[in-house]
């Protein structure tokens, strides 16, 4: 028996050690250790041995398995490590890889997705209102005359139907501000912090227009809230969105629904709020900016709430003051540099060519 | 509206030795914004961006007195050099013979003055100062009104005399009179327009627009009426758009203008007819003015202008602003009693409209800039989160190779689906294309198949809203996803494919296919018996998904479910049935399923005619199974499927 185990162990450690790869080395495997195997097979006589040579066999047979086992899992690695170093040897690794499917997100959504987290950041809770709305909403309970010209025809679309007794007509909110209304009538009570991007519509198609566009919305209201942190959360929209080293300023501007109004500035990314380009010679002054006026890009609007808006809104203008800003999405994006595209309606027009290049 | 005007004029009402760009850069700062400087020939020209609440900006002198007042907040000297101009002498001369009849819901106030001139060209600084400033020089007649509409800021008309009758009548128009513009154009008025009859029924004037051919002044003209008109701004507006006539006079007139400037204009015009045209002035000056501008006073409370600006600006500093900028001001203990000049008295109202004034000229850039306290704020579940849930899916998609498109919500009448009267309609639609609001994504993202043909493969989605018609309210706006692939022989599976595995990555279960009840080769989607959309392929290159993504968002969940890791290893076998093809694969697996809760997971391996195998996975979390308790199950499941389907296992 002890013979046999020792035949067995040399027979299976000179073929592991031929085996030239794997396929042959499970087949020796299967020789020696399957269920049919020459070992296996051997140790199954053992409980046939007598009782007192029982213990010295059986010690003698694992040991033999597990030499014959270690070998073959010696000789496996070594065959593996061989077949890798084969492989590196022929492939070209400047052959394209392999790509896993990656598709596009549309410009619009990135740049809604970076202007909601920098929000985030500040406590702004985003929303979503209807694009289909009352004329109460997006202009009477916003101040807006009776007669101003954003309510006419030319400026902006109405819906085919009646109006309501209440709200007016029906028509396709021309900008987020609608929903600072809707805001106040959701929370009944400052404090208010909220982040509004949608879709709105204007009966304008140009380089620079589209009729359909999206813009954001911010409106605070709380006891205390004044122009400085209007500016506060200018500086910190714009430093976070364009960039450490840019300013924004704010200049009168108008608009009904808030009081004072203001326009933004940030200043152009291009000359750095130089408004000339560096020359390229010293001591020579460069070429005037293109991009800019006089340093400076416009934002958009901003402003203080107006009381009206806070009344219609439910809300005390004695006690409680708010600013609010609402810019268009396209138009930031198109600020940020390196995008400069010469028609706004490429945005719009589908083409995979240009969806494909973000 | 933006409008240039050129700085030696600016000049001669502005005292000052500020150069341009210093005035432009503290313009810009605290009033208007000056978008560029333009150097024309000996002179600079501002071009300027003025709010429609600040008309009285839209001229020399209107910018002069703003910048008098800023000037000097920067330590820079200046001066305001208001024009000099007085009544003309009248003595002797008779009243104009002319009858002027004024209708007050339409003109706020009519000037005129009748005078005899010679006509010619304009001396050279005067053509070259309007040219700068963007209007052309005709004649020294024409150039005159021009001119004193660029000093003044109140535009102003010039009729032959000779060629008016007796009589002047303001009326309104009636729908479909024709009228002849002095550029040669035929209009047709749409009615309610501001106009001025000869008293014979005929229209001598589109006030406050564009003269008419019939009565402007000719190369021949000898005698004319120089005629101011202060109108009613939102008439203007209308006719002016409505006609498409947008003369800078309809303009500045649809603003609103102060009915005192318009003497103001016609005195200054006068003088210069008299020097650059020989005029004489043959009958006094006729003022018609019935809507005088009531005085306003407005209280400011101290602490409310502290409260809007932010910071304390006294009530000394504040008073000294309003008066710079022409308010009258009384300073009292804690606030103020502030008189709004005639000049902005439709856009002053409200003390945040005095608080306005104060805070720009003290200097919005002075003012600290400082975060809002945050005090409070709503709580965030972001499985609950509409947004996490868009953002979430519009990654996955882009990860499966998902291109996202924006596609307009307004569609043409030829891409709208179902009956016309339960869509959205818009009224004053902008073109063809753009009619209704749409009921569905699928016919806007084939146009993006369409658009781009040459692209043999294609994977698009959108998220976006469609809008359900309601009666007597806002429509449904309800969020749906859709998707299109294209590549040759395209599977309805692939699409199938996306739609499981989007479910499955928002956790939602219990997804059910059923055949769709529009025919063809589609399947509609179900979350038990909610139904959510579409699959649909719709030809041998194409198919579609659409579905509610609202639905999606309200089932999505981070729910994490533990279950303890198999102790025991499970018994895998691979089960071939001959089935008839119409036997429904889910029904197949579904009845597999149910013979033993040891069957953990059945799935479809491949099919090829009638034959199906089935992937089966046996597994008892109690112990290990044994190959006579499986061969039972496999028996059971053989025998149910016979007597259900009359199916077979392939030997």
């Amino acid at each position: 028996m002890e013979d046999q185990l020792l035949g067995i162990k040399n027979a299976a450690m000179s073929l592991i050690l031929d085996s030239k790869d794997q396929k042959e080395l499970e087949e020796v495997m299967l020789q020696f250790l399957g269920r049919s195997g020459q070992l296996t097979l051997a140790l199954k006589e053992l409980p046939k041995l007598p009782i007192e040579k029982r213990a010295e066999v059986g010690t003698l047979a694992n040991d033999v398995k597990k030499t014959v086992e270690e070998a073959i899992d010696r000789k496996r690695a070594e065959l593996s490590h061989q077949k890798v170093e084969e492989k590196k040897a022929k492939i070209d690794i400047t052959n394209p890889g392999i790509l896993p499917p990656l598709g596009h997100l549309h410009l619009i959504t990135q740049a809604i997705a970076e202007i909601s987290e920098i929000f985030a950041q500040i406590g702004f809770t985003r929303v979503r209102y209807p694009e289909v709305e009352w004329d109460w909403y997006a202009f009477e309970a916003l101040n807006f005359p009776d007669n101003h010209p954003a309510r006419d025809d030319w400026e902006t679309f109405f819906i085919k139907t009646e109006p309501n007794p209440k709200k007016g007509p029906m028509i396709l909110t021309p900008h987020t501000s609608s929903g600072q209304i809707r805001e106040m009538e959701r929370k009944q009570k400052p404090p208010i912090r909220m982040l509004n991007i949608a879709k709105c519509y204007r009966r304008q198609s140009d380089v620079s227009h589209t009729p359909m566009f999206h813009q954001f919305e911010g409106l605070v209201v709380d006891e205390g809230i004044s122009i400085t942190h209007l500016k506060g959360t200018l500086d910190y929209f714009a430093k976070s969105y364009f960039g450490e080293n840019r300013r924004t300023r704010i200049r009168p501007y108008q608009f009904q629904f808030t009081e004072p109004s203001f326009e933004v500035d940030v200043t152009c990314g291009v000359c750095n709020g130089k408004a000339r380009l560096p020359s390229l010679r010293s001591g020579v002054s460069g070429q005037g900016c293109r991009l800019c006026k006089e340093g400076w890009l416009e934002m958009g609007g901003a402003g203080m709430v107006h009381p009206n808006v806070l009344k219609a809104g439910g809300i005390d203008p004695e006690k409680y003051t708010g600013f609010a800003f609402g810019w268009g999405v396209e138009r930031v994006l198109m600020m940020k540099e390196g995008i400069e595209i010469d028609d706004l309606r490429l945005l719009y027009s589908n083409k995979i060519d240009f969806l494909e290049q973000f | 509206m933006n409008i240039k005007i050129i700085d030696s004029l600016l000049k001669e009402y502005l005292i000052t030795k500020a150069t341009a760009k210093i005035i432009a850069e503290k313009l810009s700062l605290c009033s208007v914004s000056v978008e560029k400087i333009e150097k024309i020939a000996e002179d600079l020209v501002y071009n300027l961006e003025i709010t429609s609440n600040r008309p009285d900006l839209m001229s020399a002198l209107g910018i002069a007195k703003e910048a008098a007042a800023i000037l000097p907040r920067f330590r820079i000297q200046a001066s305001f050099h208001p024009l000099a101009n007085k009544r003309p002498n009248e003595k002797g001369i008779p009243e104009l013979q002319i009858e002027i009849k004024n209708d007050s819901k339409l003109v706020n106030r009519v000037c005129a003055a009748l005078m005899e001139v010679k006509i010619g060209q304009s001396p050279k600084k005067i053509k070259d100062r309007l040219e700068a400033m963007g209007i052309r020089s005709l004649n020294n007649l024409i150039d005159i009104t021009n001119y004193v509409m660029r000093e003044t800021g109140h535009p102003c008309h010039v009729f032959d005399a000779d060629r008016l009758g007796k009589t002047i009548i303001i009326r309104e128009s009636r729908k479909g009179e024709k009228i002849k513009t002095l550029d040669g154009k035929v209009h047709i008025l749409p009615g309610g327009d501001i106009v001025a009859d000869n008293g014979k029924g005929e229209i001598i004037d589109l006030l406050g627009i564009m003269g008419t051919e019939n009565s402007v002044v000719t190369d021949k003209t000898k005698k004319i009426l120089f005629f101011i008109d202060n109108n009613n701004p939102h008439k203007i507006r209308k006719t002016s758009m409505s006609l498409g006539i947008r003369s800078e006079a309809a303009i500045i007139n649809e603003k609103g203008l102060d009915p005192e400037l318009a003497m103001e204009a016609l005195f200054r015009g006068i003088e210069l007819y008299q020097k650059l045209a020989k005029g004489k002035l043959l009958a006094k000056i006729k003022d018609i003015y019935p809507n005088k501008p009531k005085p306003k006073t407005i209280k400011v409370e101290k602490a409310k202008i502290n409260k809007v600006i932010g910071i304390e600006v006294s009530l000394k500093e504040s008073a000294e602003i309003l008066k710079s900028l022409g308010f009258n001001v009384i300073e009292k203990n804690n606030f103020l009693e502030v008189d709004v000049p005639t000049s902005r008295i439709n856009d002053v109202e409200l003390p945040e409209d005095i608080i306005e004034e104060i805070a720009r000229i003290y200097g919005y850039f002075k003012l600290p800039s400082i975060l809002p306290p945050l005090n409070e704020i709503e709580s965030f579940h972001m499985d609950k989160n509409e947004f996490y849930w868009e953002e979430r899916v519009k990654n996955t998609l882009k990860n499966w190779g998902f291109t996202e498109a924006y596609t307009n919500s307004m569609i043409s009448e030829e891409i709208l689906e179902g009956p016309s009267e339960d869509a959205i309609r818009l009224k004053n639609p902008l073109n063809e294309d753009l009619v209704y609001l749409r009921r569905t994504l699928i016919p806007s993202l084939l146009n993006v198949v369409r658009e781009n043909k040459n692209k043999e493969q294609l994977k698009i989605f959108e998220i976006a809203n469609i809008y359900e018609k309601r009666l007597e309210d806002l429509p449904r706006e309800r969020r749906l996803i859709a998707g299109i692939i294209k590549k040759p022989n395209v599977s309805f599976f692939e699409a199938k494919g996306i739609v499981e595995q989007l479910l499955n990555d928002c956790n939602i279960k219990k997804i059910v296919f059923r055949t769709s009840e529009y025919g063809g080769i589609a399947s509609s989607i179900y979350i038990q018996n909610d139904y959510l959309g579409e699959i649909e392929l719709l030809d041998a290159n194409i198919v579609d998904f659409e579905f509610n993504f609202e639905k999606i968002i309200k089932r999505a969940n981070l729910n994490k479910i533990y279950k303890p890791l198999a102790k025991y290893p499970p018994i895998i076998e691979d089960l071939a049935i001959i089935a008839d093809e119409n036997v429904k694969t889910a029904d197949i697996v579904e009845e597999i399923y149910i013979q033993s809760n040891l069957v953990r997971e059945v799935s479809l391996l491949n099919q090829y005619r009638d034959t199906r195998t089935f992937h089966i996975i046996y597994r008892d979390e109690e112990g290990n199974l044994t190959a006579e308790e499986v061969k039972k199950i496999r028996e059971k499941i053989i025998t149910s499927l016979e007597g259900k389907f009359h199916a077979k296992l392939k030997k």
